[in-house]
């Protein structure tokens, strides 16, 4: 039991937050408001692949740092502390990761090296319409022809879907599931807006007879199915980390503020009911942060962690709900002013807590595990 | 960072368990439960003694200090594999009075108290709250006067456990009633219990756990009873409540009943054929359960973890022990509420479900830790205080 930050480690964390805090700010951030503008912060992106850090988890051989999903995952963190403009859960671990555990060499050569420059950029359709669990897609099926795969269905809530190189995609199969890279650019894909809370560009991806080449194939049958829950359980866990970073910003920010706010004559840190409040959201804090770490850290390891990552995804869904709102509260009008940064961390927070299932549909998976003997404490 | 156990921690653990498994024979365990989960029989002082003389009681302590030279996450996996075992582990003595003697206490402390207590030899009861002086400890009243060569004892104590089979009384008492500041002038003392001028008389609360009023009549002790400094005692009694909240929030019990019911609910069937474990709403409640005990476990041996590296925060600590204790109420609840009425029948109706009976018993004891080791909204306003910079009230 090690919880304490290697070296490599912290200069993760280091690196990331001083380029963040230098060019992350709420006046930047407004330009993305109501879509605007689209939110994506390219000269950002560029300096974080100078830096090395999209391809913080990628091999060396691939042109990136070869560091593990840990480093990884404190880099998601530290973007959401900043709630910072940039796809990097959709890009480095919905479908880089995966390509670069699943993919053959030649797709890795293709599409790795380029990944951590951020010459291209790649992302994943993991929900349906009212289907947020991306191990069961049934709305999009796959069918062989030749060494190509035929697509046809629908995906919902893709990130960047319009501006993206490729698109991994999960259809399901006759004998399982087939993992695609989807060129949004393909004769029969159409893409169609979403407008969600946050103002990330969302597209609805439509796939009328999409032929698919060998190329672009990452994986079949049962090996499709190990992917996409390989990819699930990093994605889920990159959200929790999200929400990590979001709702510890959100706790400081208001704590800062109670401790300038001066009512009656006082400052409203000093009312026990105000300390309180906040002394709740640190608790909880520190509950998400110790269930993200750990699911990060035996996924990092290559340990079983389905049971981690659930948990981990019911206190980000708990925490980041309680967390937001005492945020509010306690900032007053303040924390709902849109001239106050405050607020765009309640959309993420709920955002995060949402996306790929909330703490009550994440709890009955955990409870059926339980019920199947498979979540025993040890 | 690892958030896991190293292999030779899970070799530690997989020991325990079978060690405790040996240990706690069928008498052993009904004369626990006679103890209402207290301890302090005959063959509970065997065991105890037996750990001590295997060398478990002190596996975490240096080995200068008589213990195995492990960390104190393998001290903490000692304690969570004991009490999981359903052994009342004396752990105010071993894991809090115990190391802060070893660290400021005085020579004879050290020779003789330090090495029984490692044996299993010697327990100490907690002597801060009065009937005046509870959550605000520092208006204790009562008095240690300087007497020649020694200190003449005198006061009322309140909430004293155990001390009705401890050896010592670790004693705060008022040393200058002068001070400039109430916790300026507190000492602290080992008073022996088998002294004349002690008694003490028995307080039954709610869940059946015996606690005790203890009296200090014209007790003389020598100089050497005192433990640290002249006047130095308040920031003894805060380190002794900083390691006394860890364990005081120990998963492992809860860890081994949410086991317990899951197992129990696999097999119990209902009128309509299926099985308990397959109702959506038992499913519900368990997951929660499961998803809290193993952030409390990520809770403590973060805690055990910050010992090792020796930077236990005082924040993380009222955190462990407010979210601890807290969960605790809820755990019972909700198990209780899978095992349904049968959670009302006490172990002493004949044939009753001992997973049940716990249930029973440990939901009448579960609001004791809310206030007890320092109270949850004291422990609040140090969280945000001390984690999160916010200025507090002057008190």
């Amino acid at each position: 039991m090690d919880f304490g930050f290697s070296e490599q480690q912290r200069d993760v964390q280091n690196l990331a937050r001083q380029i963040l805090s230098d060019n992350v700010t709420a006046e930047k951030l407004s330009q993305y408001d109501d879509y605007k503008a689209e939110r994506f912060d390219r000269e950002l992106w560029q300096k974080f692949a100078e830096a090395g850090l999209l391809g913080v988890a990628i091999d060396d051989e691939f042109g990136g740092m070869g560091f593990g999903f840990f480093e990884l995952g404190l880099l998601v963190e530290e973007a959401g502390r900043a709630i910072a403009p940039l796809p990097l859960i959709s890009h480095l671990i919905s479908a880089a990761l995966p390509i670069q555990q699943f993919a053959s060499h030649a797709q890795k050569l293709a599409w790795l090296p380029k990944v951590a420059s951020g010459e291209i950029l790649l992302t994943a359709a993991l929900s349906e319409a009212y289907n947020d669990d991306p191990t069961q897609p049934y709305l999009t099926t796959a069918k062989a022809e030749g060494d190509s795969l035929v697509l046809n269905g629908e995906k919902a809530n893709v990130p960047f879907a319009h501006i993206a190189d490729r698109i991994l995609l999960a259809a399901k199969t006759s004998d399982g599931m087939a993992v695609v890279l989807l060129d949004p650019k393909a004769e029969g894909v159409s893409l169609s807006a979403q407008q969600v809370t946050t103002y990330e560009p969302q597209y609805v991806v439509s796939l009328n007879n999409v032929r698919i080449g060998a190329g672009d194939i990452l994986a079949t049958g049962m090996d499709g199915q190990a992917l996409i829950q390989w990819l699930a359980e990093r994605t889920t866990v990159a959200l929790c980390a999200h929400q990590l970073g979001a709702s510890d910003k959100a706790m400081r920010m208001s704590a800062s503020y109670t401790a300038e706010r001066k009512q009656f004559g006082v400052l409203i840190s000093t009312f026990q009911a105000v300390g309180h409040r906040a002394a709740n959201c640190f608790i909880d804090v520190e509950c998400l942060r110790l269930n993200t770490y750990q699911a990060i850290s035996r996924l990092d390891g290559g340990l079983d962690a389905t049971n981690e990552v659930q948990i981990a995804k019911i206190w980000a869904g708990d925490v980041g709900h309680r967390v937001s709102y005492a945020a509010q509260h306690l900032h007053g009008g303040t924390g709902i002013d849109r001239d106050y940064p405050l607020w765009r961390y309640c959309t993420w927070l709920r955002y995060n807590e949402m996306a790929l299932g909330g703490s009550a549909k994440t709890l009955a998976k955990l409870g059926k595990r339980i019920a199947a003997g498979q979540a025993f404490c040890s | 960072m690892k958030v896991e156990f190293t292999a030779a921690q899970d070799a530690l653990r997989k020991e325990l368990r079978t060690y405790f498994e040996n240990l706690m024979t069928p008498d052993l365990k009904a004369e626990c439960d006679e103890a209402m989960g207290e301890g302090g029989g005959p063959l509970w002082r065997e065991a105890l003694k037996k750990m001590g003389k295997d060398g478990w009681i002190g596996v975490g302590w240096p080995k200068e200090l008589g213990g195995r030279g492990m960390s104190p996450i393998e001290q903490f996996i000692f304690v969570e594999e004991v009490m999981r075992a359903g052994y009342p582990f004396p752990f105010l003595t071993t894991e809090s009075v115990g190391p802060q003697l070893a660290e400021h206490g005085n020579e004879r402390q050290k020779r003789e108290i330090v090495p029984k207590i490692l044996a299993g030899e010697c327990l100490i009861a907690i002597g801060y709250s009065e009937p005046g002086a509870g959550t605000d400890l520092a208006s204790l009243k009562t008095t240690a006067v300087k007497d020649g060569d020694g200190w003449v004892i005198n006061g009322q104590k309140m909430w004293t456990s155990l001390a009705h089979f401890c050896d010592y009384v670790w004693l705060a008492c008022r040393t200058d009633p002068e001070a400039a500041k109430p916790h300026k002038g507190i000492s602290m003392f080992m008073v022996p219990t088998s002294d004349p001028g002690w008694s003490c008389s028995p307080v039954h609360t709610l869940g059946e756990v015996r606690t005790n009023a203890t009296f200090y009549d014209n007790i003389r002790v020598a100089d050497d009873a005192m433990v640290g400094e002249l006047n130095g005692g308040w920031k003894l009694v805060t380190s002794q409540l900083n390691r006394e909240r860890l364990s005081l929030v120990n998963f492992g019990p809860t860890a081994e009943m949410f086991n317990n019911v899951v197992r129990w609910a696999q097999n119990l069937e209902l009128p309509d054929g299926g099985k308990l474990i397959d109702e959506a709403w038992v499913q519900m409640n368990l997951a929660k359960v499961r998803a809290g005990v193993e952030a409390l476990k990520l809770v403590c041996y973060k805690q055990a973890w910050a010992m090792t590296e020796g930077n236990l925060e005082m924040a993380d600590a009222s955190a462990a022990k407010v979210y601890g204790s807290e969960f605790f109420i809820e755990v019972y609840r909700l198990l209780g509420e899978v095992i349904g009425e049968a959670s009302l029948i006490s172990r002493r109706t004949e044939g009753a479900n001992p997973i049940a009976s716990r249930i029973e018993r440990l939901y009448r004891t579960a609001s004791i830790i809310t206030f007890g080791g320092g109270t949850n909204e004291i422990q609040r306003d140090i969280i945000s205080a001390a984690g999160l910079w916010m200025p507090r009230a002057s008190r």
